[in-house]
């Protein structure tokens, strides 16, 4: 079957009056009936819908010139982007959430990625049937349905164009991104620029989140935020005295056994007896199946065996020591193994004030049965979040940007979010983090979020771990040293 | 109505919509004149490319993880 010039130009003069007496027409009758008005990026959505049925009058009017083929295919490309672009605004949002009123379930810019979608589709359809010959030059008769067309697509412009007056404005006004109701009244008209700003073009926009580098960061404590901070001096110095894959990126300590467990970028997990010179278990995670698990930063006991490591993009892993672990079934979660351990369960914390931020820290809280993460402070977030998800499913249980308590002083223009936390750990309903920007410790009661106390700690370089042992903080270098530390409790 | 003003002068969707309608106008009743009617298509293409791009504030992606 094959369709020639003439019978394409009919069918094509039919697509033109369903694409612009359907959706464009009957979203200009939304505004009048309904009041909805666009918004910038609908504005651009229901502009590519006309102009390819500009497009179709031309092929009517003219024959299907390869330039105007290309022209709508283009169209429905662009079209169907920016559809996805603006549904992706949206789509993640929760169950009966969007950008203003449904329609027939499904929101505007959804129905515009439909609509784009059919255009390419119908477009290919066509091309695909049309016959083979050398088409005459000059203008066509349109014929009635393509006259009908023409006619239609005047007015509907005409109409799109009245309702872009009232609802947008003349030259130089442009769409807005939170749009009011359409309204024939001038004093409820809204002409405006804020779209305008920013300016700036990226690829990513504010979701350019750089990877924080604690090797960067400034470790003298008198350039730190909080002013007029106690010291807390070193007391000893040990080692993680076994060697690893890479250098230390995160650190733990079991109250119960005085096991401890030590991770590196590279995915290594080591489990280490209490004088931390023997190595009990090792494995290396497989980070790429199937949680993208970043380069581990923290690593926390959950009490019995359970261990407990996360990544820089806060995915986690919980292992187990298993001496009966099935060597096959593990092959594929570590890329090399001791045979000894298990994996548990891989999974991603989801938090809510920390969004758009790294983790470098892990702590558990055994009284509240709690994993607690310290979020980096990014350019889009500038805040210091402390996160808590419920051991139990690994769910955000509560956030807070920790309060001052008493004593504590911030310089002028400083913020809490000028620290880097690269260490946590929770004991007595207290979460200790070390910060690796100006050797601060920090003391946040958990009960009540509020930062009892902060200490700095001279001496220390990168640190990137925290533990308890008794009275004392251990505090874990990339290099392997542990500074002990007396305990405040404040 | 009206409360900003931009010092950069920017068409917009009324004026798309202009151009638009004048294109429209021309295939159909001054169908001699087809290399004008493309050019304002093009036109058209152009400025409703750049006012999405004003309205997604110069970010190509949306904010997702790629």
């Amino acid at each position: 079957m094959t369709l020639s010039e003439e019978k394409l130009r009919g069918i094509l003069a039919w697509v033109v009056i369903v694409l612009v007496g359907g959706p464009v027409a009957g979203a200009v009758l939304l505004g009048v009936l309904a009041g909805d008005s666009p918004c910038i990026l609908c504005w651009a959505q229901r502009t590519s819908m006309v102009l390819i049925g500009l497009v179709g009058l031309f092929v009517i009017r003219y024959g299907p010139r390869p330039r105007y083929v290309g022209m709508v295919v283009l169209l429905g490309a662009w079209g169907t982007f920016m559809a996805l672009r603006h549904s992706a605004l949206h789509l993640a949002r929760d169950i009966g959430q969007g950008f203003s009123g449904a329609f027939f379930g499904a929101h505007t810019y959804v129905w515009s990625w439909v609509i784009h979608f059919t255009v390419l589709a119908v477009i290919g359809a066509l091309l695909l049937l049309l016959r083979e010959v050398a088409p005459p030059e000059g203008a066509r008769q349109p014929g009635r349905a393509g006259r009908f067309a023409m006619g239609l697509f005047v007015v509907v412009a005409a109409a799109n164009a009245l309702q872009a007056f009232a609802s947008t404005g003349p030259p130089p006004f442009i769409g807005q991104g939170d749009p009011v109701r359409l309204s024939w009244n001038p004093r409820h008209w809204v002409w405006s620029f804020e779209e305008l700003d920013p300016p700036s073009i990226s690829l990513r926009g504010g979701w350019t989140v750089p990877k924080p580098d604690p090797g960067s960061a400034d470790p003298d404590p008198a350039h730190g935020p909080l002013a007029n901070l106690p010291a807390l001096a070193v007391t000893a110095w040990e080692r993680v005295a076994v060697p690893l894959d890479g250098p230390l990126s995160g650190f733990a300590r079991d109250a119960a056994t005085g096991r401890a467990l030590a991770v590196t970028e590279r995915f290594g997990v080591y489990l280490l007896d209490s004088t931390l010179s023997r190595v009990l278990h090792r494995v290396v995670i497989d980070p790429g199946f199937s949680v993208d698990l970043g380069p581990l930063t923290g690593a926390a006991f959950l009490g019995g065996d359970t261990l407990a490591v996360v990544g820089i993009n806060k995915s986690w892993a919980l292992l187990r020591p298993d001496p009966k672990a099935d060597e096959r079934a593990e092959w594929r979660h570590f890329l090399t193994t001791d045979g000894r351990m298990t994996e548990l369960g891989l999974g991603r914390f989801a938090t809510v004030r920390a969004r758009q931020q790294y983790v470098r820290s892990l702590a558990f809280d055994s009284a509240a049965q709690e994993l607690i993460t310290v979020s980096v402070p990014s350019a889009k977030q500038r805040r210091l979040v402390v996160s808590r998800f419920a051991r139990g499913d690994m769910v955000l249980a509560s956030e807070f940007v920790p309060r001052f308590g008493t004593g504590l002083t911030l310089k002028p223009d400083r913020k809490l979010a000028d620290y880097l936390v690269t260490g946590a750990a929770a004991a007595d309903g207290r979460l200790y983090a070390v910060s690796a920007a100006y050797s601060t410790l920090l003391v946040v009661d958990l009960a009540t979020g509020v930062l009892q106390a902060a200490y700095s700690v001279p001496g220390l370089q990168r640190p990137v771990g925290l533990a308890v042992r008794g009275t004392e903080l251990l505090v874990a270098q990339a290099d392997g040293r542990i500074a002990v530390l007396e305990r405040p409790t404040p | 109505m009206g409360p900003d003003r931009a010092d950069t002068y920017r068409a917009m969707e009324f004026l798309n919509f202009l151009l638009i309608l004048w294109a429209g106008w021309l295939v159909w009743r001054r169908p001699e004149r087809e290399r004008f009617a493309f050019r304002l298509l093009i036109v058209s293409c152009l400025v409703m490319a750049l006012l999405f791009l004003v309205g997604t504030h110069g970010s190509l992606i949306p904010g997702v993880n790629l």
